[in-house]
């Protein structure tokens, strides 16, 4: 036989198999260690580690449309934003967890609305070049509208949350530790975010429509003639991905306490190409660990910029985060999960074929 | 009929500018199928080339002829610093003098471009034909990376740039205001789509390039190294950019660094109007998205990027392949 060539399909290995019992001890394990990681870090780092957690969801998201479906949505930031500014003006209001649940409610129908008009608009053509540049355009314009709606959106000086502001009762039961107020419950609350928002994700994958959608993935036509509607799929991707990035806009918001049009801009967009590429394209989990990667990237980028003035190129960090993403695109473009998975499988071949 | 006439040359020049972007694109997309999304730092490149190239040969000239030609100031950013400078009052160059500068401001900014053009191709566009997600990633990449180079070189600060001379002047017209450069841009417009057009259909490189698109294994089969014809397709859809980069900064005053990712979502709405890889769409496309901006701006100033969308969402839906669409899609 020679070489086998292994064609991985990594998005199969989710869920295909039953977990062994030492898979699920690390899998506890892993939940232990982020469960008590707070109370030995420090709170830039708590934080850093929240906004981990929900670009991971954003993240997460993103594949659903990428990597299960095949569509690139360029206006993917257009959700998060949203999300993002919904959660701070309902804040801004009282910032009480009565308030936060109406910003999910919010983020949620808005996401819908504007998912459903984006999704129709991208399907009228089609193709995934012409899908992509009509989202970027759109985004564009969401982008363009906020800027100008000042009255509520601040326009380019944005919208903050006051200081205080972060007092959702339960985020911000900070637990005194070492003489300093930590922010326990704001990780606490991001972490269970994640989990459930990974579960429900795992989910829709597993679901027969999320096996549907990796048909339309692998071949659109084809899925059309099992007799499939595969537009009314697409739709669905959509909708779920535009709801899921919208919720983690609301959750980012309580991190940051800011919402500008940075965030519905084409970097914020890039940030969810770059993570869910690093991790993997289409295997949803890589999507945390490229947010993980890629957020103490650009964490690490500012702090360099901060310390090193003098070194006016580290003022730009698109120059740097945009290289190392066209290295992955062309030189590793399964990423770090797909990697693995085809390590996986790999050994797997090579075990039946050495019982044969 | 004056504000009428003003407001069709205005709508006209912005058409030519973006079909000029467009064409590029358009170029690129029909003939080698590669969608090209850093098609707006291109843009900016040439924008920023075609300013610098202009002021540095401006400055000499104006210093080798006015002796006390003082320098008022400076700009630029970590790399390219120019001086501003100030000609004594009353005094300009002559006509001849201005002429050559503006030229050789564009042929150098064009130059540029194309290089960087051709290097692209070499380097990364080789890398991912027939694989259409990795070109839109790819090049979204160098989109991103190379606007910031663009700031890091030239500085984050608008760049003010006027007309040259000869150009910089209006006409009062049937009581409308004909702005003599927006006239020279349609031209520059039309002589391209012209010599494009007849390139494409009737020259030989036009012959192969179009038979290269529907069999590449023929074509290479007489001895056609068809590959090098994609590097220099793609270096020049790159100059038209820079041509059209050069052009809109003295149209609108000054050069941003934003200015390269909003004409190239002008450019895709407008080939998503014309029809993917159409040529001809995306001339008639630009012209209709030019003269739309221009009338929705003067009525209603803050819907002018919306309706655009709207237009096209509305061609979509009564011609999901555009106006005159080859479809494209894969």
């Amino acid at each position: 036989m020679g070489k086998a060539k292994v064609k991985v399909n990594a998005a199969d290995m989710i869920g295909s198999k039953k977990m062994s019992p030492v898979q699920i001890g690390a899998l506890l394990a892993l939940i232990a260690t982020f469960v008590a990681l707070p109370f030995f870090i420090g709170n830039t780092t708590i934080v850093l580690v929240c906004r981990i957690f929900i670009l991971g969801v954003y993240g997460m998201s993103y594949d659903i449309l990428r990597g299960y479906t095949g569509i690139i949505n360029l206006g993917q930031a257009s959700f998060f934003g949203s999300g993002v500014y919904i959660g701070v003006l309902a804040l801004r209001r009282e910032a009480d967890m009565l308030h936060f649940i109406v910003a999910l409610l919010g983020a949620t129908v808005f996401c819908l609305l504007v998912g459903f008009l984006y999704s129709k608009i991208v399907l009228l053509t089609g193709g995934v070049v012409p899908g992509a540049m009509i989202t970027l355009a759109l985004a564009e314009i969401v982008r363009n509208l906020a800027e100008r709606w000042y009255t509520v959106t601040g326009g380019q000086d944005g919208l903050s949350l006051r200081a205080s502001s972060l007092a959702i009762n339960f985020t911000s039961a900070s637990i005194r530790l070492g003489g300093r107020d930590k922010l326990i419950g704001l990780y606490l609350f991001t972490f269970v975010f994640l989990i459930v928002m990974t579960l429900v994700l795992r989910q829709f994958v597993m679901s027969p429509t999320g096996r549907v959608l990796m048909a339309i993935r692998e071949n659109d036509q084809r899925a059309k003639f099992l007799g499939y509607n595969t537009d009314h799929y697409k739709t669905i991707a959509f909708l779920v991905s535009a709801v899921a990035s919208g919720l983690a806009g609301v959750f980012f918001s309580i991190v940051v306490r800011f919402a500008g049009t940075d965030y519905l801009s084409i970097q914020t967009t890039l940030d969810a190409l770059l993570m869910t590429l690093v991790g993997g394209t289409g295997t949803l989990y890589g999507a945390i660990i490229g947010s993980g990667l890629v957020t103490y990237l650009q964490n690490l980028l500012l702090n360099l910029a901060r310390e090193y003035s003098d070194f006016r190129l580290l003022r730009f960090p698109m120059i740097f985060i945009g290289s190392i993403y066209v290295a992955i695109v062309m030189f590793m473009p399964s990423g770090i999960m797909g990697g693995v998975y085809k390590l996986q499988a790999m050994r797997k071949l090579k075990k039946s074929q050495a019982n044969k | 009929m004056g504000a009428i006439l003003t407001l069709l040359i205005n709508g006209l020049a912005q058409g030519a500018l973006i079909f000029l972007m467009a064409s590029g694109l358009s170029i690129i997309l029909g003939m080698m199928g590669v969608i090209n999304f850093a098609h707006g730092t291109l843009f900016l490149w040439g924008g920023y080339s075609y300013v610098w190239a202009y002021y540095v040969i401006w400055n000499r000239v104006a210093q080798a002829r006015f002796p006390d030609a003082y320098a008022i100031g400076q700009w630029g950013g970590s790399v390219v610093r120019v001086d501003r400078i100030a000609l004594p009052s009353g005094q300009a160059l002559p006509f001849h003098l201005d002429l050559l500068i503006f030229l050789a401001a564009l042929i150098i900014a064009v130059a540029i471009v194309f290089f960087i053009g051709m290097i692209f191709e070499k380097l990364f566009i080789n890398k991912v034909y027939n694989n259409a997600p990795a070109q839109i990633l790819v090049t979204l990449g160098l989109q991103v990376i190379f606007t910031d180079v663009a700031r890091f070189f030239f500085g984050t600060e608008g760049i003010q740039i006027v007309p040259p001379n000869f150009l910089n002047g209006t006409t009062r017209l049937w009581g409308g205001t004909i702005v003599h450069y927006n006239i020279f841009v349609i031209l520059v417009g039309l002589a391209v789509a012209l010599i494009i057009h007849r390139i494409i259909t009737k020259s030989r490189i036009g012959m192969v390039i179009r038979a290269g698109l529907q069999s590449p294994e023929h074509v290479k089969a007489i001895g056609i190294n068809i590959r090098r014809y994609f590097t220099y397709i793609f270096a020049v859809g790159a100059g038209l950019a820079a041509l059209g980069g050069a052009l809109y900064m003295p149209f609108v005053g000054a050069v941003t660094s934003t200015a390269g990712m909003n004409n190239q979502i002008l450019a895709f709405i407008v080939i998503v109007v014309g029809g993917l890889g159409s040529f001809l769409g995306s001339a008639f496309g630009s012209v209709f998205i030019g003269l739309m901006t221009v009338v929705i701006s003067l009525f209603v100033p803050a819907l002018s990027v919306v309706a655009n969308v709207l237009v096209m969402a509305l061609v979509l839906v009564f011609k999901p392949n555009g106006l005159f669409g080859m479809a494209v899609n894969n």
